[in-house]
């Protein structure tokens, strides 16, 4: 789970983390309003609230938007209202949002900070290595996803301990690898702990602080910052948890994950109902080969809740790009019966109009087909994959 | 012959009590898998499924001689449950639950460092060698005793590669092993390839890999390094998964690198492993190791 920006530095400023002064605000008024207890004279900045990286890129959907993007250096008082006027409602779209933008409902206000230079930092988990990893990059000339992809050598990776923090030759490593002067030590040093306990305690799976500025007192300040949580943790952190921004999700998304299952979109024409990422990818792979794509994937995990299992079908059979449906479930864990029996039940109170092939091997196969041989439902079903894949093609083809 | 489980494996089953667990044990028992005890903490005199309950590993190990757990606790659980398996010095856990917290994982992996004790999963079907012992939830009536040895990073691609040695001339498997589909787990290709190469009744092994990680980047440079080499059929899922979807965040880039399935698969050819495009060709080339006479 990711929570915006003020969020991340609501709870990061709990560990001694140094950041500028900032409120949020949902209205043009209330934005105002927070301005002079952010800071008296300015400048300001304005910093749409969406979770995206490079909203300073980004721009508005809206023409009343203006031109500028998702982050504003405001001047003068009499600006903000109508910047936060053009932004509020507006929706922005970066690099990363994907053409559809996200919806701003509220912005940061928050005072301008004057900085020597930046630099990026984060702490990820490094699941080849099972460590907690401390990444470090000077981005002056660059951003870190060019760097990640073209120069990883210039990024420093640091593992850090599960059960103390940094030890004092990795900050002489730290300073020395960012050109930064000895007098930053203190200040780096409760820098990375702080995040190193906040990681820790919040059971988060990446802290990015990106930019980090070295003000002219070499002090270090986040002007951004990230929090991704480890879902599967989330239930030691109840006050995390209600961070959940729904408006950030996918609708189908969100309903396959009430009942924990996962939903994927993407540019093809075939809905695909799996039990397992790797079968959702071997699926795909094979569709591709053929020629076609999937719409959309739903891994319906092990799931033993036939109800729970014919929601997710109708979150598939009712997706208006999907122009025929493979079921590909090997059932271990999961039996197959449930799932014919899901797909009647979906079958039932949504209507199956596009065609339907079904593949069953394993736990309760038999049974399965049984099933919805006996439904008269018109589902085609195949022995093996590759068989399957034919068949939905096909069955498309001659639908058109 | 057959790697890490065979009739002699000794299993108990944490977490027998729970519906799972029950529905899954006995058929592992029907199997003629030889478990003999389970732990549900608080549950310890009674007996279920015909067999002693205790509140420990340590007393079962104690009192029925168990070497190897199968572990059915859910995923907040799995932390205790591992310290207990790893406590009581079992040779292997096998660990079924999805969803593992990251930093129970983090600690699960550093408590197993120095430890005599192997974990396969989490989020794994297990492990079974046909017609001996089942430890999991693999669907046992697809599998038949032979000579192919099959490791997976899939859980439901593993029951595709079994039905593709019985399209095989039924040529069979001597042990089937999922990895678990996270990326951090215990045992890794390498260390279930080496025992596969020292297993007699094994002649050629299918490896299933996935994107994320380098795990298979990894097996293919130890396959390069062996003297003797065991033919090996690899597939690599996630050529249609566009880059970088859903993978948020620069900083999984910076750890994971920008690995494509193809990379995979370059690695294993370059390797002298024989990569399929589509899991359903893996028949054919086992035919073409094994031909029909």
């Amino acid at each position: 789970m990711n929570i915006h920006e003020y969020q991340a530095k609501k709870i990061l400023s709990k560990y001694g983390i140094a950041m500028p002064k900032g409120k949020i605000a949902y209205t043009p008024n209330e934005a105002k309003r927070v301005t002079s207890r952010v800071s008296l004279r300015g400048p300001w900045m304005l910093k749409a609230q969406i979770q995206s990286g490079a909203r300073a890129k980004g721009y508005f959907l809206e023409e009343k938007a203006g031109k500028k993007g998702g982050i504003r250096l405001i001047k003068s008082r009499r600006d903000i209202i109508k910047n936060a006027e053009q932004m509020l409602g507006s929706t922005l779209v970066t690099p990363q949002t994907g053409p559809k933008g996200k919806l701003v409902s509220r912005i940061y206000v928050e005072a301008f900070t004057k900085v020597k230079r930046i630099f990026y930092s984060a702490l990820v988990i490094d699941r080849m290595e099972a460590a907690i990893s401390l990444l470090f990059a000077d981005i002056a000339d660059t951003d870190i996803n060019e760097l990640a992809l073209n120069h990883p050598e210039k990024i420093l990776k640091i593992e850090l301990p599960l059960d103390h923090g940094i030890a004092s030759e990795q900050i002489r490593q730290v300073l020395e690898f960012l050109k930064l002067n000895s007098r930053s030590a203190r200040s780096l040093k409760r820098f990375i702990n702080g995040l190193h306990k906040a990681f820790l305690e919040n059971d988060a799976s990446m802290i990015e602080v990106n930019p980090v500025g070295v003000m002219a007192n070499g002090q270090l300040i986040a002007l951004d910052a990230k929090i991704s949580f480890d879902d599967n943790a989330l239930f030691r952190h109840k006050e995390i948890a209600k961070l959940q921004d729904d408006y950030e999700a996918d609708e189908r998304e969100l309903q396959a994950a009430k009942y924990k299952f996962t939903y994927c979109e993407f540019d093809g024409n075939i809905g695909c109902i799996v039990n397992g990422d790797g079968l959702a990818m071997a699926v795909m792979d094979e569709l591709q080969d053929k020629g076609y794509g999937a719409a959309c994937y739903l891994n319906v995990k092990g799931g033993v809740d036939k109800d729970k299992i014919a929601s997710g079908i109708k979150i598939i059979m009712t997706n208006p790009k999907v122009e025929g449906i493979l079921i590909n479930i090997l059932g271990g864990f999961l039996r197959c019966n449930l799932i014919a029996e899901g797909i009647i039940a979906a079958a039932s109170e949504v209507g199956l109009n596009v065609p339907l092939v079904v593949r069953f091997e394993g736990t309760n196969k038999d049974e399965a087909k049984e099933i919805l041989l006996h439904s008269k439902l018109p589902v085609i079903i195949a022995d093996e994959m590759d068989e399957a894949a034919d068949a939905v093609i096909k069955a498309i083809e001659e639908s058109d | 012959m057959s790697i890490l489980v065979d009739k002699n494996t000794r299993v108990v089953c944490q977490g027998i009590t729970g519906t799972q667990a029950t529905f899954h044990i006995k058929r592992s028992l029907d199997y003629g898998t030889h478990v003999v005890s389970g732990v549900t903490p608080d549950k310890g005199g009674e007996m279920h499924l015909g067999l002693p309950v205790f509140n420990t590993v340590k007393e079962a190990k104690a009192e029925t001689g168990a070497n190897a757990s199968v572990m059915f606790v859910p995923a907040v659980a799995v932390k205790s449950a591992m310290k207990e398996a790893v406590e009581a010095e079992l040779d292997l856990v096998v660990c079924i639950a999805a969803g593992v917290p990251l930093k129970d994982m983090l600690e699960i992996k550093s408590m197993l460092k120095g430890s005599k004790t192997k974990l396969i999963g989490p989020n794994t079907p297990g492990i079974i060698t046909p017609g001996e012992a089942r430890l999991g939830i693999f669907p046992e009536n697809i599998h038949h005793r032979g000579k192919i040895g099959i490791i997976s990073r899939s859980s439901t691609l593993t029951y595709e590669a079994v039905i593709e040695t019985n399209r095989a001339n039924n040529l069979g498997q001597s042990t089937v092993i999922g990895l678990g589909d996270d990326m951090m787990i215990g045992m890794d290709f390498i260390d279930t390839l080496e025992r596969f190469h020292q297993d007699k009744e094994t002649e050629a092994i299918i490896l299933l890999g996935r994107l994320g990680g380098t795990f298979e980047e990894d097996a293919a440079a130890y396959y390069k390094s062996l003297k003797k080499k065991k033919p090996v059929i690899a597939f690599v899922a996630g050529d249609a998964v566009p880059f970088g979807h859903k993978m948020g965040y620069a900083g999984d880039v910076i750890t994971q690198g920008h690995i494509s399935a193809q990379d995979k698969k370059d690695a294993f050819a370059d390797a002298g492993i024989t990569v399929v495009n589509s899991i359903n060709q893996i028949h054919e080339e086992l035919l073409k190791l094994f031909p029909v006479k």
